[in-house]
């Protein structure tokens, strides 16, 4: 582990907190199994690990008063623009949109033909615009998708 | 005597079993380093069209394949940093910053060498100790199960960086994950938000596809312009002095590694992480600090995975209880081909336990042979460029995962995991513990149940079994030491000791 986690990043300390809500929310779901507490049935581990859950993510969050803010961030509106600027770049945005559209068409386009669209659109996007040999990187893949999995393998495809 | 030299060289002299096992040992270490690609998953395939096979043929395949597999999985971590096996997830800790290094031919090489040197240490002991250990692990109450599991995934939160709490809520998410569906024992729904589709609960290999794979992949698109790190595998070969001094560490790791095998449902991934904790707390003066590319943290978990194949065969070949999911699968198919794994096995069919043996130790001389060949043409992947290599790896995680139970909900959670896995990488969670959750947790839901029924649901009768029984009382002291070890208790008991 790096000197980076020294710092608080940012949304570092909203995602932490986003944890402890979820902590929250899985205590209450795990109570919710026995609806009392017991020693020994299906909700007491459950239970047992959504409190140490709870715990660590307390404590987490009280990591943050031994650390530093990173200097970057002067308010929380810059804080908000410096984690949009990290984390939702144009590249990650689309890998991320068309990844979704990728799963959803498998089912209705089969998976060879969304595999070679999803895989040749990739391509051609972050190779910027090497079209013949973004085709051909595309058919070899799935050639050899093919040949991995349905030949040698057996293993069932979407 | 005579006999069980034929047994025991019977793969070794037949042209057709020396084949097999070459074959699986081959194909066992490309099905290990590909991400969603199992050992368990092909061994579990195998016996649908095996089972017709002679025993010795079926056999020789799949003790090839484990054998590849557990070393197949360290080559995607050591390049790729996504273990291609849970046994594979404590190599990535400091091959993959030996990869970013440019050493990972190097790396390879050595992981190579140890493993195999793990794997014919487990298959003697194996050979010389399955009975006396076997008698010790029947002794073995659910508490002690429990309690071993407390100490796996307490130590896994210790490897977790510098913050503890990070590293005990991944384990405890990891744990939750692992308890999703119905309880085996009452039917009741547990954490499934009133979902049907969760009660079958979530495979632990979509979680891992989904932490390992697509979080790997949507991190590595920060760092798309990043040139890839032109890897040395010019020296594969590791010199002898490097073999030589690591040694001793690599005897010490396997014998954790075939102890811990030999502990009914534990396996390579628990005995690989106690070897790391070992190798991390008796190594003084590490090649580079642990975490950060030290050799050390390399052959400490490749001795102990591989040792660790050795030792789970002793319960499964006196027992019949399996020491991890693939020897489980493996007792299947000696069921399927009418043998009866348990202290039987060894009365009527002493040939199969020698047979094992011997072919055990002939896969890790083919291990030798394929591990040390074909580098250049794998360790390529990772000089792809990230263009091509991140759809893929994608494209890799849907048929992994699709591949398991034919499900596209699991492909959904799959991308879910994985971009859960991303924001936990971000901010400094590690992957390895929650994978490590997720497989320990039911183990440890079912075992602490078990421990307290046998004491009436006695809370003051659970706590006086666990320092009443010799056994349960070592390995409280071990987990309460560990646990002290990483508090400031510790820092404060050692500046006592050092002014006095």
């Amino acid at each position: 582990m790096s000197k980076q986690f020294e710092r608080v990043q940012a949304g570092e300390k909203a995602f932490d907190w986003l944890l402890l809500l979820f902590s929250i929310g899985v205590l209450i779901e795990a109570f919710r199994i026995d609806g009392e507490i017991r020693l020994n049935s299906a909700g007491s581990f459950p239970v047992g690990l959504a409190l140490v859950m709870l715990a660590s993510s307390v404590a987490i969050l009280f990591s943050h008063r031994r650390k530093r803010r990173d200097p970057r961030i002067r308010s929380a509106r810059h804080e908000a623009e410096v984690f949009l600027h990290e984390h939702f770049q144009p590249h990650i945005v689309i890998f991320s949109v068309v990844a979704v559209l990728y799963l959803a068409a498998i089912v209705w386009a089969s998976f060879y033909v969304s595999t070679f669209v999803f895989l040749a659109a990739l391509f051609i996007y972050f190779r910027q615009g090497k079209f013949i040999s973004s085709l051909i990187i595309t058919s070899a893949a799935i050639a050899v998708i093919y040949g991995l999995f349905t030949m040698v393998f057996r293993v069932y495809l979407p | 005597m005579s006999d069980t030299f034929s047994f025991l060289l019977m793969a070794w002299l037949d042209p057709g079993l020396l084949s097999l096992t070459a074959l699986g040992v081959l194909a066992g270490i490309y099905i290990g380093a590909i991400p969603g690609l199992s050992v368990t998953m092909a061994v579990s395939i195998l016996i649908s069209f095996t089972f017709s096979w002679d025993i010795n043929n079926a056999l020789a395949l799949m003790v090839g394949i484990y054998v590849g597999g557990v070393y197949g999985g360290s080559r995607t971590a050591i390049l790729l940093n996504i273990p291609g096996a849970p046994s594979a997830v404590v190599t990535a800790f400091d091959g993959y910053p030996l990869a970013q290094r440019g050493e990972a031919g190097r790396a390879i090489g050595l992981s190579t060498v140890m493993s195999v040197i793990g794997g014919f240490i487990g298959v003697a002991v194996l050979a010389g100790t399955a009975p006396y250990l076997s008698d010790l692990a029947l002794q073995f109450a659910p508490r002690d199960y429990f309690l071993i599991a407390i100490m796996g995934l307490l130590l896994v939160s210790t490897l977790s960086g510098k913050s503890l709490a990070r590293g005990i809520f991944s384990v405890a998410l990891g744990s939750t994950i692992g308890l999703v569906g119905m309880d085996m024992v009452t039917a009741q729904p547990r954490l499934t938000m009133g979902s049907m589709e969760l009660l079958g609960g979530i495979h632990y290999v979509v979680v891992m596809i989904g932490l390992f794979g697509v979080a790997e992949a949507f991190y590595q698109l920060h760092n798309m312009a990043k040139v890839p790190v032109k890897q040395n595998v010019d020296k594969i070969i590791p010199p002898l002095n490097m073999v030589l001094k690591f040694l001793p560490l690599s005897i010490r790791t396997s014998i954790i590694g075939v102890v811990v095998g030999a502990l009914p449902g534990t396996g390579g991934d628990i005995a690989s992480l106690f070897a790391y904790d070992h190798a991390k707390r008796t190594v003084k003066n590490p090649s580079s600090p642990f975490g950060e590319g030290a050799y050390e943290g390399l052959v400490a978990p490749e001795t102990a995975n591989n040792a660790a194949v050795g030792g789970a065969y002793v319960p499964m070949l006196t027992l019949g209880m399996p020491g991890d999911a693939v020897t489980a699968v493996i007792i299947g198919a000696l069921v399927i081909h009418g043998l009866n794994p348990g202290p039987m096995l060894m009365i009527e069919t002493p040939h199969i336990f020698w047979f094992t043996v011997g072919n055990l130790a002939l896969a890790n001389i083919f291990l030798l042979i394929f591990g040390m060949t074909g580098i250049k043409v794998f360790s390529k992947v990772v000089e792809i460029p990230k263009a091509i290599l991140i759809p893929l790896i994608l494209v890799l995680c849907v048929v992994g995962t699709y591949s398991i139970n034919s499900n596209m909900m699991e492909v959904y959670w799959m991308l879910g995991f994985g971009i859960l896995g991303y924001w936990l990488k971000v901010y400094g969670f590690q992957m390895g513990p929650i994978i490590l959750g997720v497989i320990l947790g039911p183990l440890l839901d079912e075992t602490y149940r078990q421990a307290m029924s046998s004491v009436g649901d006695s809370s003051s009768d659970f706590l006086l079994a666990l320092v009443a029984n010799p056994l349960s009382l070592a390995l409280t002291t071990v987990i309460t030491l560990v646990l002290l070890g990483n508090t400031p208790l510790k820092g404060w008991i050692m500046a006592r000791f050092a002014r006095n």
